[in-house]
């Protein structure tokens, strides 16, 4: 299990929350569980982005969602090219907005690394995270995505 | 008003040129963009912009160093914050290298004609 605290995690679901309210002024739906108590596995949508933690911190925090869902979220943004170069930049900018939002809990010692992004397939957010991540499972209008914090105290 | 516009992801960049598109936003005009503080320097001595919006967490160079380097070029440039850190010693530290203004993402359009009014009429 993780070192993490029920309060250090709710501070992402928080976040996570506040990103889709703010965006679109709709509540979403929200499921959260941590993946070793077999609730909820990491699901891995096409398009994937992730932030690194480093100082008192270590671990990810991953954005995945279907390409048809983040389109939806660059037309409310106002975005008219929604090339994949594009869809790619908007789950990295959630992925850091929301383990950035995050740090208003955790303070300025969870540096947070610029996003990394990539085209994923079925399963690899089980292939590359740890059996004590936490998985938020979010409901956007009709469509799903995961945000998954596999993070550990450092210190 | 000449602005640059300073985000390592291009649609927040769009996003806060399509903004400034508000009547309300006229009297500002964007002159550039860049993704990381290095390129942000080379276009804001080109320039000689008046606003900044500025990200924090870039690559090359961050926000909060770039924002340094701006005001040590021109200590009258106005500098606004647009990051997604939302914890308060990052806000602080900004302000303190120079930064006259912060915004928190994900930001409404009008959050940001706010914070652009504030700057500008300051």
């Amino acid at each position: 299990m993780s070192n993490v605290t029920e309060k250090d995690i709710r501070s992402f679901v928080d976040a996570v929350s506040g990103y889709f309210y703010q965006i679109s002024e709709e509540q979403a739906e929200i499921n959260a569980a941590f993946l070793v108590e077999g609730e909820i596995s990491a699901t891995t949508f096409d398009l994937t982005g992730y932030i690194t933690l480093s100082g008192n911190f270590s671990g990810r925090v991953y954005f995945s969602a279907p390409r048809v869902m983040v389109t939806r979220l660059l037309l409310i943004m106002g975005e008219a090219d929604r090339s994949e170069e594009r869809l790619l930049d908007a789950v990295g900018e959630i992925a850091n907005t929301i383990a950035g939002n995050a740090r208003k809990h955790f303070g300025e010692n969870m540096e947070i690394s610029v996003p990394v992004t990539a085209a994923t397939e079925h399963d690899w957010l089980q292939s590359v995270v740890s059996p004590r991540s936490y998985v938020i499972l979010v409901k956007w209008k009709q469509y799903k995505a995961s945000v998954v914090v596999d993070i550990q105290r450092t210190r | 008003m000449k602005l640059l516009i300073v985000d390592d992801s291009m649609i927040i960049r769009n996003r806060i040129a399509r903004v400034l598109e508000d009547p309300r936003m006229s009297h500002i005009r964007v002159v550039g963009m860049a993704p990381n503080g290095v390129d942000a320097i080379e276009l804001f001595k080109m320039h000689k912009p008046k606003l900044v919006t500025m990200d924090i967490t870039m690559p090359e160079m961050d926000g909060v160093e770039c924002t340094e380097q701006m005001v040590r070029l021109n200590p009258d440039c106005n500098i606004l914050v647009v990051s997604a850190l939302s914890d308060k010693a990052t806000a602080l530290k900004a302000l303190i290298k120079g930064a006259r203004g912060f915004i928190y993402k994900p930001f409404s359009d009008e959050q940001l004609i706010n914070a652009f009014v504030e700057l500008t009429n300051s």
